[in-house]
């Protein structure tokens, strides 16, 4: 039988850890159980990671922007995440072999596990998972548990969390009457620069491209429109690759800028376009 | 012997073939019936996504990378209103209150006003799925499954051709909002993807949730116009030749763009789902012109310079969709007509 090869065995044990740390940090694990995991994620490294990271992971995705993660974690986050195995999977016929595969916990995907950790902490789990970081944190001195309590993510937790707020009604929507206060401003000052209606009114290419997708997205779907702005306010994504894009477009074709590219308090010497969005 | 045992025979037969025959009516109306579902559930997410309140926190997964947004999406009778903005680290925001659409870049300390065009399109006039575009995409699915603890349906958006990118949803049976987007090429591997870690749905949204958390007090702020200046302009019309499979023109409009004087022509074109819109605006003497192709986001834009105007398509689609589109605008003498809204831009001798 297949179940009984020892790498299966191995494997649902580290399943069934898995669901236990999950449980723990939902706060649905008995004390006794908890001391039990607490002990063992002292002396299991490999588990001990895995917790920081979901933690980190559930902070991260909660997060507001008190949850800044160290730099070295996020990038430990992000290889976790680019491990993600549908992420990889392609043809559509998979789809319906994961979720055959998804009734069983026992082959649940890692994402399907780091989800479990994205939902909003449970209100009463909000002390308990707390309770259960102080206790990691007192008793293991490993870098990433360093790390995790000396960012303000307990914090953050806490502030997510709401009574009565449980993971199946997260979706639900909750009719509580909230105060509506008088309009806010956008932050726009009384006084501002306008360009100048001169001769060379164009701003620089990098805005211009900015520009072009704000226009372009009202003119989207709502899918097309998200994936269009993210573009903009998404920044991670943008570094190194519009880096590539504008040193590929630069060698093709000389004078074209990628937006992102340019830091600020300096004009490229190929913005010959006028270079009004950079403010001094 | 019965004398009617063979017509019994037959009669029975003849049932066992009317009950065959209706149970193969009722298979193929319920196949026709689940070909139909996919397409439904479409229609619910477009419908979820532009009249819903909503609040999410999602991450944004791009090759190796992921990064962590909010969304906050509110619909007051006409009014809509939208902030995205990221929580790691660069501080971008977008926000769209009413007319008004507002680019906070806190990394270039720039600030982007934006008028949405008077004729634009309301936010829930979308294109619809229909027989048109079912020539370019195949839609797919319609299975339940797990995902966050919700039940799902997965729907994909498959396209036929290498012009346009496909779609892999994950729709919640509940409230038909996608819990995970993925965009994918022409052979379904993932070009991104959105993962919704947190929605609620809250029955109101106060306008504080709408306020930037960045001080853009001392950025530069760009801002559009209003109205188009009425210019010298010639009377030309620009046009695409060509078109990929499946594209047609839906918008011919002029706009004022934020941080230029000059007015712009904006073309759109769809198939439907993923659209294309070419900017043309005149080229200014003294610069250089743009020319190729440039990546923002899943966005891809190409460049190009036809008749001493600055030519740039722009669109969620693959690049060479957008470079076919670009290369195919020119300026044609026509005079619009009964099209009131359109304003040439100005053609300079050379």
């Amino acid at each position: 039988m297949n179940d009984e090869r020892p790498e299966v065995r191995q494997e649902s044990r580290q399943v069934e850890r898995d669901s236990q740390l999950s449980a723990m940090f939902d706060g649905e694990l008995a004390s006794a159980e908890c001391e039990l995991l607490a002990r063992r994620l002292v002396r299991d490294e490999a588990l001990r990671g895995q917790w920081s990271r979901y933690a980190l992971i559930g902070a991260a995705l909660r997060g507001e922007r008190g949850v800044k993660l160290h730099d070295k974690v996020a990038h430990r986050v992000q290889a976790a995440l680019s491990q993600e195995p549908t992420y990889g999977d392609a043809s559509t016929s998979d789809v319906a072999a994961n979720s055959t595969r998804s009734n069983s916990a026992a082959n649940a995907s890692l994402g399907d596990r780091w989800m479990r950790f994205a939902r909003p902490v449970v209100g009463a789990s909000v002390a308990a998972g707390v309770a259960a970081m102080s206790i990691l944190w007192l008793r293991t001195q490993g870098p990433d548990v360093h790390v995790l309590a000396s960012t303000p993510v307990t914090e953050s937790i806490v502030l997510q969390a709401e009574p009565g707020d449980t993971p199946t009604d997260t979706l639900i929507a909750q009719a509580v009457p909230q105060p509506e206060p008088a309009p806010v401003s956008n932050g726009e000052p009384e006084r501002y620069s306008t360009p100048a209606p001169s001769s060379q009114t164009s701003i620089a290419p990098p805005a211009r491209f900015a520009t072009y997708v704000v226009a372009h997205s009202e003119y989207s779907g709502p899918l097309a429109r998200r994936m269009a702005l993210l573009g903009i306010v998404g920044t991670e994504a943008q570094a190194d690759e519009l880096a590539e894009a504008d040193a590929a477009a630069a060698a093709a074709a000389p004078g074209t800028v990628a937006p992102g590219t340019v830091p600020p308090n300096t004009v490229p010497a190929n913005t010959a376009r006028g270079a009004v969005d950079n403010a001094p | 012997m019965r004398p009617d045992s063979p017509r019994a025979m037959r009669t029975h037969s003849r049932h066992s073939n009317v009950a065959r025959f209706a149970a193969l009516s009722l298979l193929l109306a319920a196949g026709i019936a689940l070909g139909a579902e996919p397409k439904e559930w479409l229609e619910r997410m477009n419908k979820a996504l532009t009249t819903r309140n909503y609040v999410g926190v999602f991450t944004h997964v791009r090759g190796t990378r992921a990064e962590t947004l909010r969304i906050i999406h509110r619909v007051r009778g006409r009014d809509v209103s939208e902030r995205l903005l990221s929580l790691d680290g660069s501080g971008r925001e977008f926000v769209r209150q009413g007319d008004e659409l507002t680019c906070y870049l806190p990394d270039k300390r720039t600030v982007l006003v934006e008028r949405r065009a008077p004729d634009g399109p309301l936010l829930g006039a979308l294109p619809a799925i229909d027989e048109g575009n079912s020539l370019v995409y195949e839609i797919r699915g319609g299975e339940r499954q797990r995902l966050l603890g919700r039940t799902t349906r997965v729907v994909a958006l498959h396209p036929r051709d290498e012009f346009r990118y496909g779609y892999r949803l994950w729709i919640d049976e509940e409230t038909s909002m996608p819990l995970k987007t993925q965009l994918c090429d022409k052979s379904g591997a993932v070009i991104e993807q959105i993962l919704f870690s947190s929605i609620d749905l809250p029955e109101r949204i106060p306008d504080s949730m709408f306020k930037p958390l960045v001080d853009a007090s001392g950025y530069t702020w760009l801002r559009a116009e209003r109205r188009v200046a009425s210019t010298n302009a010639s009377p030309a019309l620009w046009e695409a030749m060509r078109l990929p499979p499946g594209f047609r023109m839906t918008t011919r409009s002029t706009q004022a763009m934020p941080g230029s004087n000059e007015p712009v022509a904006h073309l759109v074109f769809t198939d439907g789902v993923a659209s294309v819109s070419v900017f043309v605006e005149p080229r200014k003497p003294d610069s250089k012109p743009t020319e190729g192709p440039t990546r923002v986001g899943s966005s891809s834009a190409f460049s190009t310079v036809v008749d001493d105007h600055q030519v740039t398509a722009i669109g969620e689609v693959p690049p060479n969709t957008v470079q076919f589109i670009a290369t195919q605008v020119k300026a044609t003498s026509k005079a619009p007509a009964n099209q009131s809204m359109s304003i040439a831009p100005p053609r300079r001798n050379k």
